[in-house]
């Protein structure tokens, strides 16, 4: 009966609501308070109506009741107490909960930009993929293919020169810094490929030479016939010239060997050029050199692309005073030093105020870093520079430049050994500045490719060293897949055909061409060995080069310790390396062990660390069919190109033991916290 | 409160507490400026400012872009006018709530009460300020997301700060809330002005051949209708607070006719901003289009437009927090939830209950890991009831004619309407079909049991339990049922 009195009075409610205005019922208290007087005695008082009675000395709290009745009971301590307190406790949580929020930012550390998270895979444009049948890849090709791309958890993609020029190979010479060239395929097809590299969560960096351009560029032309401000475009110089033979100004060399001093007949005069006598050096001591630069800096960040390798920078600048490099050799007859390496080049690279150039680059590109996410990367070639020149390029800590000069120490080794490698990475580490990011390449367009270089007993190895290493790994295409070097003599190109070598098509499939392209011919041949070293096949064995890759590349993703913890060389022998990867808050500790040797080593791990306990396991190995067992450490075998990342738990980590501790780098100082999910850096 | 005041309680009552000016009751102390706030301030929130482009992405060119933001502000309008129709008939709070009660009877509406009490409302409220909290917490993490300890512990502090504010006064409340929509459309005007200065000076680019390139499909049409629709979610806050309406029966259908339209000028006019400096590529590329604009246009006094959008991003929390506050205590106060949660604050005359257990409710949503899905799929939902609740329009002009109707619409309004809310239901669902859709529906089903639990049998265990909970509760909070409001 109640049940239903209750109903009717709900909708009797509404539909009284309907006519008048007035949102609320009388009834409802009466309605509470009905049960009430029926069900429990001691709240009969209640059925008094309480407004008109003022002395209340026999009413009892009950629910619903009004005002009147509530004040005679609110104001009782065991009320007013608990309700200040609850009250005063929400006002001091609000104030908590921000401070707590300023406090956890103030103590987070620097995060992890895109170019820092994850690798970068550098592309060589017209080897990659060819999608319009003309044997050249293009720009096209590579969105077609950006879908395996992002299947190597990559994160930036490197594309090299594509700037419209006349030079067959290299497009080193460009004879339109704001045109692709129309081998590679459009503007538009840039700008589509910009989108496309972006919808995918990727970041795309482009080459940038800025030391020459082409000699068919328009301003190299109006250089030529003195027109207006292009006179002093490029580094022009009196020079006798006669009979056919012209006595340059100084003894300055061209990186491919002979004067870099070319004498012109239309000005008469000779220009300047670092590398071939098709690029003219620009003349940066310019300010309207300067300004074409930093707009074409602007063009294409406003593109979109989200960084720049700059090439070549340390050749920005030449000594004004024309003085004559040292020879190498003194006692050598002056006029037989044609060679790039019989001379110092103490004036025509490195310049005083040449990095005030690429800092001044780096200014014209933060403008464009200002919106959220889209920082812009700066990195530059050095190429054959010491340790010392080449960390200059990071900046002072007071001056932003580069990112990071590009790290080619592993690139560039010839022989493998523990030592060798070893080397390589202390020579870096201990050498770059504090708090600034590493990076390491195995290969690129300039040097032989590793499994030619070193054999391809090593493509694994490395690989595992490229991404157990702290900072960006750098993949050159084809790296993943262990691609070599194509062996032919007579091409069909007017280059060094070394340079060549490392460019061959990528290698896609068993099809003709290796799935580049579906043309008849391609521009450089492709390697013979594709129908074993190609992606197709590489995607379904589990032991294959392709596979490892996309392994480590999760591993490097998903592990803080890789990508941000403390590295920890232990030991190096003419096989092996050894290092670790630990954090503090995080309670395990990657143990990298690689054999870069020419033969197997069975190694001592309890000998180099004291408290590593007897059995490790395996977390990953080149060798898929261990991955997940458990090794000896006293006894840890290691094949020929062999590696291990061994993980387990440990105590003290060895960036806090002393005998360790100078064997320790870390970029960016930062301490896990589980339960928060969180990195501190006050630690 | 002139309006008010000969409603005053009779004389003998008031001889009690002869101090007291007001009943305990809601003031009305909304009016038609604020009205037109709540409508602007809970519509534009932070959608048009970080990420406007999912019409673009299905419209895929400039021009049909555009002509869908206005088509869409039209259904919003023709939406909110059936709203207006029903709120000065049924001038109760509780938005769909009492509308279903009348049409429909106690279950629908109980239904729908429940839906949004626990799941839909606050953990919108919950969203609303995660992504304050979110995009406050990234200015401090430049390159990668900020850790969600600092962003859930910022939002909670948000939903406790508006929460606070909200209990302890209803002015407070409602001027906060102008506060922030005033904030909102400064930094709206500022980017439309540059934006219509940026086209005087003939950045016109985008505009050319903008019907280029333009999906035509059916389905991506519909898709960019739908989401479009959802930018103006929130036309039918003011139906929420009908009863703290002065003379709701010109100021109720006054804002929403001014209110709406507005909004939909301003989308209109920012999305043309936008277009004048970024292609729609850009535009679909960036993560925080009005910083990216403001860079672009503003520098160096770019740094207004993320903090103005912080702003607007927690007028639009505030705003939730106001409205959904009294659907609680209508709920409440019908029997359908605690009665305590329609008890009144004696010295504050704000629904503090309500608002308390809608704050607790937004807590407990943030503390898990990833609420957004939740709030996907039961999206659907929403209108689902607004649908309901306008063919309740239509059956109510058949079965209670009797009804006074200070405003009537033409019938092919709601069934426009009504048409609309089947697609938007369907339309999801059809895309892309999946079990969470189902487990909502039997979220929505479960409802029932508590119903026949709780409200229709009324168990007396039940009563045993919730009596002395309510007792105590008032006394802390010093809450009593509302007092009648005699004519």
């Amino acid at each position: 009966m109640n049940e239903d009195k209750d109903k009717r009075d709900s909708i009797q409610m509404s539909m009284k609501g309907c006519r008048t205005n007035n949102g609320f019922v009388q009834n409802e208290d009466i309605q509470e308070q009905d049960p009430d007087s029926r069900d429990t005695p001691q709240s009969n008082a209640v059925s008094i109506p309480a407004p008109e009675e003022p002395q209340l000395k026999v009413v009892r709290p009950y629910a619903g009741m009004p005002k009147e009745v509530l004040f005679q009971f609110s104001g009782q301590a065991r009320y007013r107490v608990p309700r200040e307190i609850l009250f005063w406790l929400t006002v001091v949580s609000v104030f908590l909960l921000i401070g707590a929020t300023i406090a956890i930012i103030i103590i987070s550390p620097k995060c992890l930009d895109w170019w820092q998270a994850g690798p970068m895979y550098q592309i060589y444009p017209r080897s990659f993929k060819d999608s319009d049948k003309d044997g050249n890849g293009d720009l096209k090709g590579i969105q077609e293919k950006l879908d395996y791309i992002t299947a190597l958890n990559i994160k930036t993609i490197w594309i090299t020169s594509f700037y419209k020029s006349p030079l067959k190979d290299f497009r080193y010479a460009v004879e339109d810094f704001k045109e692709i060239d129309p081998i590679f395929g459009t503007m538009k097809d840039f700008e589509n490929l910009v989108a496309a590299v972006h919808d995918k969560g990727l970041k795309l960096i482009i080459d940038f030479i800025p030391n020459h351009t082409s000699d068919k560029h328009p301003w190299f032309q109006s250089s030529r016939t003195r027109s207006g401000k292009y006179t002093d475009y490029y580094i022009w110089h009196n020079c006798t010239h006669a009979n056919g033979v012209t006595t340059p100004p100084n003894n300055w060399l061209s990186v491919y060997g002979n004067s870099s001093w070319q004498f012109d007949e239309e000005r008469k005069q000779c220009y300047f050029h670092q590398f071939l006598k098709e690029q003219p050096d620009l003349n940066f001591r310019n300010p309207a050199v300067q300004e074409e630069i930093k707009e074409i800096i602007k063009f294409w960040l406003s593109k979109g692309v989200d960084g720049f390798s700059f090439d070549a920078v340390k050749f920005l600048l030449e000594a004004k005073d024309l003085r004559n490099e040292i020879q190498v050799n003194t006692s050598q007859i002056p006029d037989t030093v044609t060679r790039y390496s019989e001379l110092y080049h103490d004036f025509t690279t490195t310049q005083v105020g040449m990095h005030d150039l690429v800092r001044d680059f780096r200014q014209t590109m933060n403008q464009f870093s200002r919106e959220p996410g889209r920082y812009r990367f700066m990195g530059t070639e050095v190429s054959a520079e010491s340790t010392e020149r080449t960390m200059v390029y990071y900046g002072l800590s007071f001056i932003q430049e580069a990112d990071f000069p590009f790290n080619k120490y592993l690139a560039t080794l010839d022989t493998l050994s523990g030592h060798t490698v070893y080397e390589a990475i202390t020579s870096w580490m201990e050498n770059m500045p504090e708090g600034k990011w590493p990076n390491w390449m195995i290969g690129g367009p300039e040097t032989s490719r590793l499994t030619s270089r070193v054999g391809s007993e090593y493509v694994n190895a490395m690989n595992m060293l490229l991404f157990t290493l702290p900072g960006t790994p750098i993949t050159y295409y084809g790296e993943e897949i262990g691609m070599g070097d194509i062996s032919i003599t007579n091409l069909n190109e007017r280059y060094d055909t070394n340079a060549l070598l490392s460019k061959s098509p990528m290698q896609w499939d068993n099809s003709s061409n290796a799935g580049f392209t579906e043309a008849n011919h391609t521009w450089l041949p492709t390697n013979s060995d594709y129908h074993t070293v190609n992606v197709d096949v590489q995607k379904t064995q589990p032991s294959s080069a392709l596979r490892l890759y996309q392994d480590l590349s999760l591993l490097h993703a998903r592990e803080l310790l890789l990508s941000r913890g403390w590295f920890c060389l232990l030991r190096d022998d003419n096989h092996s390396v050894v290092y670790t990867r630990e954090l503090d808050g995080i309670d395990k500790v990657f143990l990298v062990v690689l054999n870069f040797g020419e033969s197997s080593t069975v190694l001592n791990l309890q000998e180099t660390i004291s408290d590593v306990p007897t059995k490790l396991r395996i977390r990953l190995s080149t060798n898929p069919a261990s991955k997940g067992s458990d090794v000896d450490t006293h006894a840890v075998s290691l094949e020929k190109g062999e590696g291990l990342i061994l993980e387990h738990s440990m105590k003290t980590l060895l960036h806090h033991q002393k005998a360790f501790r100078d064997k320790c780098f870390i970029s960016n100082r930062a301490c896990y916290s589980s339960v928060l999910d969180l990195l501190y850096s006050s630690c | 409160m002139e309006e008010t005041s000969p409603r005053r309680r009779r004389e003998d009552e008031k001889s009690v507490h002869s101090t007291e000016p007001k009943t305990t009751s809601l003031q009305k102390e909304v009016g038609l400026l604020s009205g037109i706030c709540i409508i602007v301030g809970t519509i534009i929130g932070s959608g048009i400012f970080i990420s406007p482009k999912s019409v673009l992405a299905n419209t895929e060119s400039v021009g049909p872009c555009l002509i869908i933001w206005a088509a869409c502000g039209v259904l919003a309008t023709l939406g909110a006018l059936c709203f207006a129709e029903l709120g000065t008939m049924i001038t109760k709070s509780g938005g769909e709530y009492p509308y279903l009660m009348e049409a429909f009877g106690p279950i629908p509406a109980y239904l729908f009460s429940w839906t949004s009490l626990i799941v839909m409302k606050p953990s919108s409220f919950a969203i609303i300020c995660l992504s304050f909290s979110e995009y406050v917490c990234a200015a401090f993490y430049l390159g990668c997301r900020p850790p969600a300890v600092v962003v859930k512990l910022l939002a909670a502090a948000a939903i406790l700060l508006i929460t606070t504010v909200n209990a302890l006064s209803v002015r407070l409340g409602s001027y906060v809330q102008n506060v922030f929509t005033a904030a909102k459309l400064v930094i709206v005007a500022i980017i439309i002005i540059s934006g219509l200065v940026l086209l005087a000076q003939g950045n016109v680019k985008n505009f050319q051949n903008s019907f280029e390139g333009s999906q035509t499909s059916v389905g991506s049409i519909s898709l960019a209708f739908y989401n479009g629709l959802w930018a103006y979610d929130g036309w039918n806050q003011l139906n929420y607070i009908t009863e703290e309406l002065r003379n709701p029966y010109r100021n109720l259908p006054m804002a929403i006719v001014i209110g709406i339209p507005l909004v939909t000028v301003c989308y209109i006019l920012m999305n043309i901003a936008y277009f004048t400096v970024m292609t729609p590529t850009e535009l679909l590329q960036s993560q925080a289009v009005a910083v990216t604009f403001g860079d672009r246009v503003l520098y160096p006094a770019s740094w207004v437009v993320p903090l103005f959008v912080a702003f607007s991003t927690i007028g639009a929390a505030n705003g939730t927090c106001f409205t959904a506050g009294r659907l609680i205590y209508v709920a409440g106060r019908e029997g359908h939830m605690l009665k305590v949660l329609s008890y009144i604050s004696v010295k504050r005359l704000t629904p503090a209950p309500a608002l308390v257990f809608y704050g607790i409710i937004a807590i407990i949503y943030i503390i898990p890991g990833d609420i957004n899905s939740l709030v996907n799929y039961f999206s659907f939902a929403a209108w689902l009831f607004y649908g309901m609740t306008i063919l309740g329009l239509v059956v109510m002009r058949f079965t209670r004619k009797d009804l006074e109707r200070p405003i009537k619409v033409p019938i092919f309004i709601p069934i426009i309407v009504i048409l609309v809310s089947v697609f938007l239901i369907l339309a999801p669902i059809i895309s892309s079909p999946a079990w969470e859709y189902l487990y909502c529906v039997l979220f929505i089903l479960s409802g029932l049991i508590f119903y026949f639990l709780f409200v229709h049998y009324k168990f007396r265990w039940a009563q045993k339990i919730s009596r002395p909970i309510t007792k105590h509760l008032q006394m802390l909070m010093e809450v009593v049922p509302p007092e009648k409001d005699p004519e």
